[in-house]
């Protein structure tokens, strides 16, 4: 069972140029996540909710605090889908999946093909990226995270350079997908309505990188927006955001 | 078909010429018989300017061995598998030295803080003095022709290598970063391909510029080879060899870029979806402009 333990966290970036000042873009930020659970973390952009993520996947280092991700003890194998698809223009889409893989080269092979299947590409494995739609090769990129055998699983805003019509049907088969497969997930997204359909839990960030808060959502798979419940759950999380940013407002004075 | 196309139907119409003339090949063409037509008259009115048919004739007699007025036999195959070979190895280990080099540079910042004025003086250089100094210190033979081959074509495929280098997206890199891509891996299927087209620009500019290192490098310095067998008919004053050896050379450029560079290009740029017909002009041509700036912004 995979763990991600973050401790008293910051993350502060040096300064761009001369006499500018360095941009704090985590303050203090602390919370666990262990097994099966599908975790959003939203906020308003500029949060540090990518920072928070690259730190995690070992791209960035913290500045202070801790960050430890294990599985059974062991370091733990980690998969990533980013914003865009980053596939590899040159390669094929099997190729790009082989690139990313460290296991034995059968078995890359075969969860390549069982994940491209799964996101409705089994015929595309000799297609390179450039004759796939946008939608496509961010199915690609989700299919190529599942395939290391990700003990857990990053993903920074996979949808939000989609269409909607798109990004809908791809948080649709995400939620198949994790169904059928319970990785720990980190899920980053602004978007709250998405957070409720998808995750266990979610952790909300406010401005300047600290963890305003913490919210488990119980509701049945599959979720739809058209439930009463969800919206209950949708109109709560924002009236929280509102009073977060009333704070803010409040704040500055 | 539509009616209208049925009304006129094809043929040798003013238009079809028209249209073919406007077309790239039939421009091509024009711009040749045009040229050709001009050479003919400057040929008939200087008597220093050989005419394409004198230069052609020359040509023919050079390669197929025949004799110039009985003078001298032609010995177009005897200079030039003695220069192919220079050229060749020049041109081999210019590109090997220069995509280990370039890529140094490119990763690098100490080695780019070492090497890029190095560089920018290598640039500067012209193949000329290469020759001078290679003649002084090797004499005449081989030697001179292929180490001014490598010497001037080099810091060309550096230059370019390096500009790649810089070039490789960073979305790729911290892709590469999350999943923990091993560094052999990222090398072969990440930065090579994305230095492709910087590869070819370098290498291209590397033949002409080879090309002409070799030639220099005969004409002061060998007893032998294309560039030694031209100065020959310049010293003994005949036009017509002399300007048929300019052909030649222009020429083997041509080919070698048609037969030989051109498809493996090709080859290596598979993976583009459409490719449009101005793939060149995209990759791989050589850019004079982009080229100063390259060299700048190292
Ligand atoms: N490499 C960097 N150098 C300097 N500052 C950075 C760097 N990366 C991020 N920042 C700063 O850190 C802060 C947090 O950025 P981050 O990308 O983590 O935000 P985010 O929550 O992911 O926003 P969004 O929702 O827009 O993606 C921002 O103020 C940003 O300018
Ligand atoms: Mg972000």
């Amino acid at each position: 069972m995979a763990t991600l333990q973050i401790e008293k966290l910051t993350k502060t970036f040096p300064a761009h140029s001369k006499g500018g000042r360095p941009v704090r873009a985590i303050q203090d930020i602390s919370f666990a996540m262990s097994g099966q659970v599908f975790v959003s973390l939203v906020g308003p952009s500029g949060c540090g909710k990518s920072t928070l993520l690259n730190i995690v996947s070992g791209v960035d280092s913290p500045s202070t605090g801790t960050v430890t991700v294990t599985q059974d003890g062991k370091k733990a194998r980690l998969g990533y889908v980013f914003q865009d698809s980053r596939l590899l223009p040159w390669r094929t889409v099997m190729q790009n999946m082989l690139y990313v893989s460290d296991l034995p080269e059968e078995e890359a092979r075969s969860n390549a093909s069982k994940y491209l299947e799964m996101v409705g590409l089994g015929h595309a494995h000799e297609m390179f990226p450039g004759q796939l739609s946008g939608g496509m090769q961010q199915r690609v990129g989700i299919a190529r995270a599942f395939s290391v055998s990700p003990d857990l699983l990053l993903m920074d805003e996979p949808f939000s350079h989609l269409d909607a019509i798109t990004a809908r049907s791809l948080r649709e088969e995400l939620q198949v997908m994790w169904n059928a497969t319970k990785k720990t997930v980190l899920f980053v997204t602004h978007d709250v309505m998405e957070a409720v359909q998808l995750s266990n839990r979610i952790i909300t960030l406010a401005h300047g990188g600290t963890v305003f808060d913490d919210t488990t959502v119980e509701l049945p798979f599959p979720r739809k927006a058209s439930d009463p419940e969800f919206a209950a759950q949708q109109a709560e999380l924002l009236g929280r955001f509102e009073t977060m940013e009333l704070e803010r407002t409040a704040a500055k004075g | 078909m539509s009616a209208a196309t049925m009304s006129n139907p094809p043929g040798f119409t003013g238009r079809t010429v028209r249209r073919a003339l406007r077309s790239s090949w039939g421009a091509r063409v024009t711009s040749y018989v045009a040229f050709l037509i001009a050479w003919q008259l400057v040929g008939i009115s200087f008597f220093r300017v050989p005419t394409p048919w004198e230069t052609l004739d020359f040509i023919w007699r050079e390669v197929s061995g025949g004799d110039h007025g009985g003078v001298r036999p032609g010995q177009f195959w005897e200079h030039f598998s003695a220069t192919v070979p220079r050229f060749a190895i020049g041109i081999s280990a210019a590109f090997v030295i220069g995509v280990i080099g370039g890529l140094a540079i490119g990763s690098f910042s100490f080695v780019r803080a070492l090497l890029s004025d190095v560089l920018l003086v290598f640039l500067a250089l012209p193949a000329i003095i290469w020759a001078f100094l290679t003649v002084m210190w090797f004499g005449l033979g081989w030697e001179a022709p292929v180490y001014t081959v490598i010497l001037s074509a080099a810091p060309f495929v550096a230059v370019n290598v390096a500009q790649g280098v810089r070039a490789v997206s960073p979305e790729l890199r911290r892709m590469s970063d999350a999943f923990g891509v091993p560094r052999n891996r990222r090398i072969r299927s990440m930065l090579l391909p994305a230095i492709t087209g910087y590869l070819f620009t370098g290498l291209r500019f590397a033949v002409i510029i080879g090309w002409n290192a070799v030639l220099l490098a005969e004409w002061f310095g060998a007893v032998d080879g294309v560039g030694w067998r031209a100065r020959l008919w310049y010293d003994a004053a005949r036009y017509k060899g002399f300007v048929g050896w300019a052909i030649i050379f222009i020429v083997f450029i041509f080919l070698l870029d048609g037969l030989v560079l051109s498809p493996l290009q090709r080859r290596a740029f598979r993976w583009r979806a459409s490719p449009t017909s101005d793939l060149d002009a995209e990759v791989g041509a050589v850019d004079m402009e982009s080229f100063t700036n390259t060299a700048r912004g190292l």
